[in-house]
Parts: C-alpha cells; structure tokens; sequence
C-alpha cells in the first residue's frame, strides 16, 4: 500500500501548513454553511455549487479583466455574483418555503444544487480550468526549513481575517444578535416585530456570500471542476457536524480537525489520505455525537 | 403507591417546581390543582420521565423512578394522558389504541401476521368503554376535539397500567363531554381498580370526584388534603385569589 | 385481508409484465429491469422514511455494498453464486446494523448527518481501495451463472425476486410492527409513553430496510454485470429520496411509481440532453411547491377525502 518513508521536521512543518491553508478555506465556506444551518436550520446542500460557482466566475473574470490585478477584481467580484444568484433563488422560490417542514427546505436545496450543478456545466463547460495566483503572491518564500507557496500563506491570513470579521459581525452588530436570537427563537424574534422573513433572507445570502468567497480564493489554488461542489459538500457537512450544528466556531475547530488530519494523511498514507479526516470524522462523532461545541439550538 | 417528595426542577434560572410533595395511595382518585404556571404538568412530565428531576425522590411502589425513561415507566404500570392531545393522527383510531394494546403484549416486534387480526377483541373492547367504539375506522387527526383527548385515554389504558396519570382530561371540552368524561373516568377506576392522578381546571369536578386534593402554587405543594379541608384552607385562597 | 380489487389489478398486471419480454424491444425488457430494481431500492428507503419518519439520508450506502459484496464474491472467489445472493443482503443488513446503531441513538436532522459522514467513509474507501474494489473504475465483466446470462432471464429472475421482496415488505408494513413503526413516526415521544422502545424498532426497520437495499443491489449486479462507486454516493441516496417523494411516501406503492417515473424520464430526457440533472431538479422543485404528497398522494387525496384530513400533521 506505501507508507512513506520517515519524514523530516520540516517537511511535517511544511505539510502542516498546507493543511492549514486548506482548513482555512474549508473555515469560510463552513461558517456560511454553519451560519445558514444555525439560523434557518436548514443544511444548505447548494453551499457546494455556489462554491464551485465562485471558483469558476473567478476564473472567468480574471480572464476578462486581465492584467495585474484581474485576481483581485474576482476576488471581489465573484462572491458578489454567487450573492446575486442565490438572493434570485431565495427571493422567487425558498422564500416561500419557511414555514414548511425542514425536509422540504433540505430537498429545495438540493434541488437547486442539482440546477446549479448543470448551469455551471452549460456555461463553462467540462472541462478543467486553472487560475493563476496574482503577481505578487506568486512562489515561495522559505519558512520553517520548508518552502512554502505565498499564496497559502495568504490564505491562511485571509482566513483569520474573516474569522475576525465574523466574530465583530455576530456579536456586535444589530444584524448579529438578530440573527443569534432567531436561531435559538424565531417565533420570538418575530413577535418583537422583527421581519422574520428578511432576516432568514439576509442570513442566506450572507451564507452564500461565503461559499462564493471560499470558492473565490481556492480557485489559484486546485483545479476548477465540475464535481467540486459534490467533493466540498460532503467534506462540509462533516466539518458542521463534527463542529456542532450551527455553531461557526465548531467550524473552525472541524475544518482544522480536517484540513490537518488530511494532511496527516499525505504524509503517512498518501493512496488513502482522504481516509484519515473522515476517519476523524467518525470518532468525533462517537465520542460526541452531537458535536464538539455547543450547537445552537 | 405513589410518593413524591421534595422534588425539584429549574429550566436555566428558571424553577418550575420548587419543592412538591404528593402522596397517592391504591385505588384513590387524587387532583392537583393550581393556578397557570404552578408547574403542574412539569411535575408529571418529572413523574413519567420526560423530564429529569434535579432533587428530590418519586418513588412508585416503592421503587425510585426519578431516572427512568419514559417506556421504562410506563413498563412498571404508570399510564399517561397529555394535556396537549398526542395521539398519532394518521393511523386509525381502532390503529392509535391497538399501538398501546400490541405493546402491552409485547407483540410489537410481530413481523408476518397481519395487525388487523391481533388483538382485535381487546382493543375493541378498551374503544367500547370509552365510547368511541363506532368510530373505530375514522382517521385520528379528524376526530372533535372531545374525542381525541378520549382517544387520549384510551390510548393510556391500553396499557394496562396501574396509575393512570391524566394531564387535564376535560381541558377545551363542552359541559356535557365533561362531564360525561369525569363519569367515565370514575367509571374505569372502580371498574378496573385504577388509581388515578389528575390535574384540572374546572373546580367542579375536581371536588365532586376527588378523594384526595393537591394544592400546588408557584412550584410548590402548599398541601394536600381531603376535598372540605381544602376548601376552607387560607393559604389556597390567598393563592387563587392572588392571581385573580 | 388483502382487498380484492387491487390484487385483481396487481395480478393482471403481474402477468403482462411476464408476458412483455417476447413482444417488446430488448431495449425496453432492459429499462422495465432497471425499473424493477431501482423500485425495490426505492421501496426499501420508503419503510424508513415514509413510513418510519426516519432521515436515511444515505440509503445508498447498502445498496452498494450489497452489490459490492456479490460483485467482489464473484470475482475474487470460486464460492457458488447462491452464496453470493445471500451474502449481498446479509452484508447489506449488517453495516445497517452497524451504522445505524450510531445514528439510531440520534434525533432527525443529527441522524441523517451522521448517517451522511459515516456513508461517506464507506463511500471513500470503495473509491480509494484500487486494488480490491477497482477504486473508481469499478469491477465489470461480472460473470453470471448460464441461467442469468441472458437478458430475458436476468429479467425474469428480479421481477421474482421484486414481487416476494413487496409481499413481504406488505406483509411487515401490516403487521403489529409495521402499526408501531408509524406510531413511531407520527409520534415518538407518545409511543415511549405507551411502553415502546423507540430505538429498538427503528433500529429493526434499519435492519429490515438495508437488507432489502442489498437485495436490490444484488440484483443491480445480475442486470449490469458490474458495479461502480456511484453506486455508494450521496447524490443517489437523495434521488432514492426523491423518488419515494414523488409517488408519494405515505403509499404503500409509491416508491415504485416514483422509480418507474424517474428510470423513464433519465432514459427519455437523456436522449435530448446531457442536462438530466438539471431537470431533475426542476422537478423536485416543482414537487415540493405543487405536490408534497407525491402522484400517489394526490390521487388517494382525490378518492379519499377523509384520509387527507387526517394528514394535517408533517409536510
């Protein structure tokens, strides 16, 4: 089967950092699937093909804006497209939804995924496409004994980035402690006279808006297929649950359960790699089946 | 046969009961009464373990209770009506009675025979006691209201249960159903030798039918006594009138 | 007491469907097995779902492996193909067994999450294990013995094993544990009061479900010859679901109008366009807004008002 041979310091060192940056992207786009799940306990299965979405706008339109900073208008731009899609969505279709029966919800997002899933395929095609990392964040720099790629390193501060945005979000503004109060009571929150209705909206949308983000900033990074939101919903599902439903922090801890676990797996077991996060998976949820963290409801 | 003693509940800050003391021997027909929100159903949700206590001891002949799960109580002989009428409303009423008959004969796991067959004559006969043995056929979920808090105990007897507990029987029902309700429940104690523990808000009934009365307010048990001593006690009429 | 008049109709239909396979194009023997198949499947998934309330998000799971199971017993040993036909359900119903005892001790949406990551991790090992399962290519070229080589005789063979398998499961679904099983579903907590253990009979249906599962699977491999990881992923565990929503889940038959339907449209739609997944989720769309209770449903709504009032509970 081929264990590796016995690895250095550094190219653990090395390994772990991409595990890192892989954990940062799995982060934000499970904190949009964490966020839509705490607020309209609903597991949003489209969260995978908004993602694929983003990556291939991304690709797109650093491709049309060419030059030095086309990376960067994408990276602005394509999570905005993903928002506009899915508000379209939510506003003609979910929305209507919301007082039905959780299943329906679930099914209506699979549904679109399956929608979304073709649409890509109509536009873009089936083939791969690649984007390149922008110009200033091209090669490597030497850390830790280990070579390691710019890019991740910036991914890994865009991720703390939004970390940090999340938390000022969810816990000081309006919009946050809305939103944490129509999880735990949505009845409640309406009675205060509060449009239950635009808050799910706004919750939806802000969710997607991550899926678009993550789908966005991995496009340097892998590449862009059709199938990419079959592979990230599965691992995002995973990383929700094991994290605790609805809870983004659980979505920091699950993603960097499993992006470190993953490569831990490259480097011991590199055929079955993708065995040790799910692997992971499983024992988390035998020891707690209901999540590491507090779910919100 | 049933004795709770001091128990104690808090959801978060909240107590729902904070002290309640009850005492209900074989064969008695035993009311709680209490104002809104005296804890009086979270007291019998402590009882048939939908709810754990936090301290005190429920002890049902003899035996603690307090950590049971609800199918293990419901082994041991205690039957439940609810307040808000659970019954499975897309099964047949004959089907929502022959549920709590097949599990009584731990038929349950019968796999090739067809239910239709099997304990027809019991469940027919729990359906004729209460009266809704010619609506045996009719879908749950489109019976009055009246009906289905009956079908509600009908349900509990199937059981064969030694206590039946019943979370205001008569609530949402017109002057005759009642008490033509409290007649059959009068009815089936002395029939079948149960004891019945009851909680209510019509004082009426109450005191025409009790043996024994409860006084709970704000989570506490204030007493418990005979219907006339009850009555005449201070403290429960400062309790109602409060709340007026 | 079964009714007479739908038994008159099932028989009659029954015989023309043996009668089929010598005056249609073999194209269309091919799909009415695909159909048989995937309904067995379908109906399978419905005892949890539609009528045990349960979220088997990955029903799909015991499918494969009872498909696996024959495929691998097949190619990797000289056992006779019987043991295969036995094994692929058994294996089937015991990582039923084992995955469900997890999720079982679980509620609704926790339950088919959890049910979701550990099928997945099945999933992911069929997928890597090259050298054993054929990773993602599949094993093909299955052998059959020489009474299943022919396509007429594949097909005769699962529609035999399609009618006991719905006699049967009729028969559980009328049983005391059947009755249970909705009680269950329509309301769990009611039933614990009622001296049920709750888990213990979902726990069984689990059981009973997956063994079908691999039974379908199993014939999935008399059909095709072959198996592949698809046959374990997540997207068809939802269109199971799908097709159970579709004839309507709360029917006794309505998985399998619900398969039929789907396995028809695929074929028909796949000839126009490589855009199938697309309307299927159209579809889905359009069932959920227009008709929750599936075709079935809706026609038993029509025929009996009194049971659709009772159906004020759930979807």
């Amino acid at each position: 089967m081929g264990f590796s041979v016995p690895y250095g310091a550094a190219e653990l060192a090395g390994q772990l950092l991409v595990g890192l940056s892989r954990s940062m992207i799995l982060f934000i786009v499970c904190a949009g699937l964490s966020f839509v799940l705490g607020v309209l306990r609903v597991p949003n299965i489209a969260h995978g093909s908004l993602y694929m979405i983003g990556a291939f706008a991304t690709f797109s339109l650093s491709k049309f804006f060419a030059g030095s900073s086309a990376f960067w208008i994408a990276l602005i731009l394509a999570p905005l497209l993903v928002v506009f899609l899915s508000l379209i969505a939510e506003r003609a279709l979910f929305c209507h939804l919301y007082q039905r029966e959780h299943l329906m919800l679930l099914l209506f997002t699979f549904a679109l995924s399956l929608i979304l899933g073709d649409l890509v395929k109509i536009v873009w095609g089936a083939e791969y496409r690649s984007v390149a990392a922008p110009a200033m964040l091209k090669g490597s720099i030497s850390l830790l004994g280990s070579s390691f790629p710019r890019y991740n390193l910036f991914l890994i501060f865009a991720g703390l980035l939004v970390a940090v945005a999340l938390w000022l979000f969810v816990n000081k503004t309006k919009f946050g402690k809305i939103s944490r109060a129509a999880a735990v009571d949505r009845d409640m929150v309406g009675m205060l006279g509060i449009n239950v209705s635009w808050v799910f909206a706004a919750a939806f949308v802000m969710g997607c808006y991550l899926a678009g983000l993550g789908g966005a900033l991995v496009a340097p990074t892998v590449s862009i297929t059709l199938g990419m939101d079959h592979t990230l919903i599965i691992e995002a599902f995973l990383i929700v649950t094991i994290g605790g439903l609805g809870n983004m922090w659980g979505a920091l801890v699950g993603s960097l359960i499993f992006g470190v676990t993953h490569s831990l797996g490259v480097l011991v077991l590199p055929q079955f790699a993708i065995i040790f996060p799910y692997a992971a998976v499983v024992i988390v949820l035998l020891l707690r089946p209901k999540g590491l963290l507090k779910s919100v409801w | 046969m049933l004795q709770v003693e001091g128990v104690v509940k808090s959801f978060d800050d909240f107590k729902a009961v904070s002290g309640a003391n009850l005492v209900v021997g074989q064969g008695e027909i035993v009311a709680v009464i209490g104002p809104n929100g005296a804890g009086k159903t979270t007291l019998f949700n402590l009882i048939t373990g939908q709810l754990r206590r936090d301290s005190g001891k429920i002890l049902f002949k003899g035996e603690d209770i307090s950590g049971l799960t609800p199918y293990e109580i419901c082994r041991r002989g205690v039957g439940r009506s609810f307040q808000i009428v659970n019954i499975f409303p897309r099964l047949t009423v004959f089907g929502n009675v022959q549920v709590a008959v097949l599990s009584q004969q731990r038929r349950s796991y019968n796999l090739f025979r067809p239910a239709q067959n099997i304990a027809v004559e019991k469940t027919q006969s729990l359906l004729e006691s209460v009266g809704l043995w010619d609506k045996g056929k009719n879908v749950a979920g489109s019976l009055s209201h009246g009906d289905q808090k009956i079908l509600e105990i009908a349900i509990a007897l199937g059981n064969e249960p030694q206590l039946l507990i019943l979370d205001e029987p008569t609530a949402g029902m017109s002057p005759e159903e009642t008490s033509a309700t409290m007649g059959l429940i009068q009815h089936l104690a002395h029939t079948r030798g149960l004891t019945i523990l009851f909680c209510e808000h019509d004082m009426e009934i109450v005191f025409s039918i009790a043996q024994s009365i409860m006084v709970m307010h704000q989570g506490r048990t204030l007493i418990q006594e005979k219907p006339e001593e009850v009555r005449a006690n201070k403290e429960v009429q400062e309790a109602y009138l409060g709340e007026e | 007491m079964i009714h007479s008049k739908p038994l008159g109709w099932a028989l009659a239909f029954f015989i023309i469907l043996l009668i089929l396979p010598s005056i249609v194009p073999r194209f269309f023997v091919y799909i009415l097995a695909l159909i048989f198949v995937t309904s067995l499947l379908a109906m399978s998934l419905n005892l949890l779902v539609g009528h045990g309330g349960m979220f088997q998000f990955h029903h799909a799971v015991f499918y494969g492996v009872g498909a696996y199971t024959l495929a691998l017993m097949v190619t990797k040993t000289s056992l006779p193909i019987w043991v295969g036909f036995v094994a692929g359900p058994l294996m089937a119903a015991m990582a039923g067994l084992i995955i469900g005892w997890f999720c079982v001790r679980l509620t609704q949406l926790y339950f088919g999450m959890l049910q979701i990551s550990l099928g997945s991790l099945v999933w992911a090992v069929v997928f890597r294990w090259y050298s054993f399962t054929g990773g993602d290519d599949g094993i093909h070229g299955i052998r059959m013995p020489p009474f299943l080589s022919s396509l007429t005789s594949s097909y005769y063979f699962i529609l035999i094993i399609l009618v006991i398998s719905l006699i049967l499961l009729y028969l559980i679904l009328k049983s005391p544990f059947g009755n249970t099983l909705q009680a269950i579903r329509d309301n769990p907590d009611r039933c614990a009061a009622v001296g049920i253990h709750v888990r213990r009979h979902q726990l069984t249906a689990i059981l009973i479900a997956t063994f079908f599962a691999g039974m379908a699977g199993v014939l999935f491999v008399v059909l095709e010859h072959s198996v592949f990881p698809d046959l374990l992923f997540w997207v068809l565990s939802l269109e199971i679901f799908i097709m159970c929503l579709l004839g309507g889940w709360f029917t006794f038959g309505g998985p399998i109008l619900g398969a039929a339907i789907t396995v028809s449209l695929r074929t028909f739609v796949g000839k126009y366009t490589e855009y199938w997944t697309m309307i299927l989720g159209i579809i889905l769309i359009l069932l959920i807004f227009f008709l929750p209770e599936g075709v079935m449903g809706y026609f038993q709504g029509i025929f009996k008002p009194r049971a659709k009032e009772g159906a004020q509970r759930r979807m």
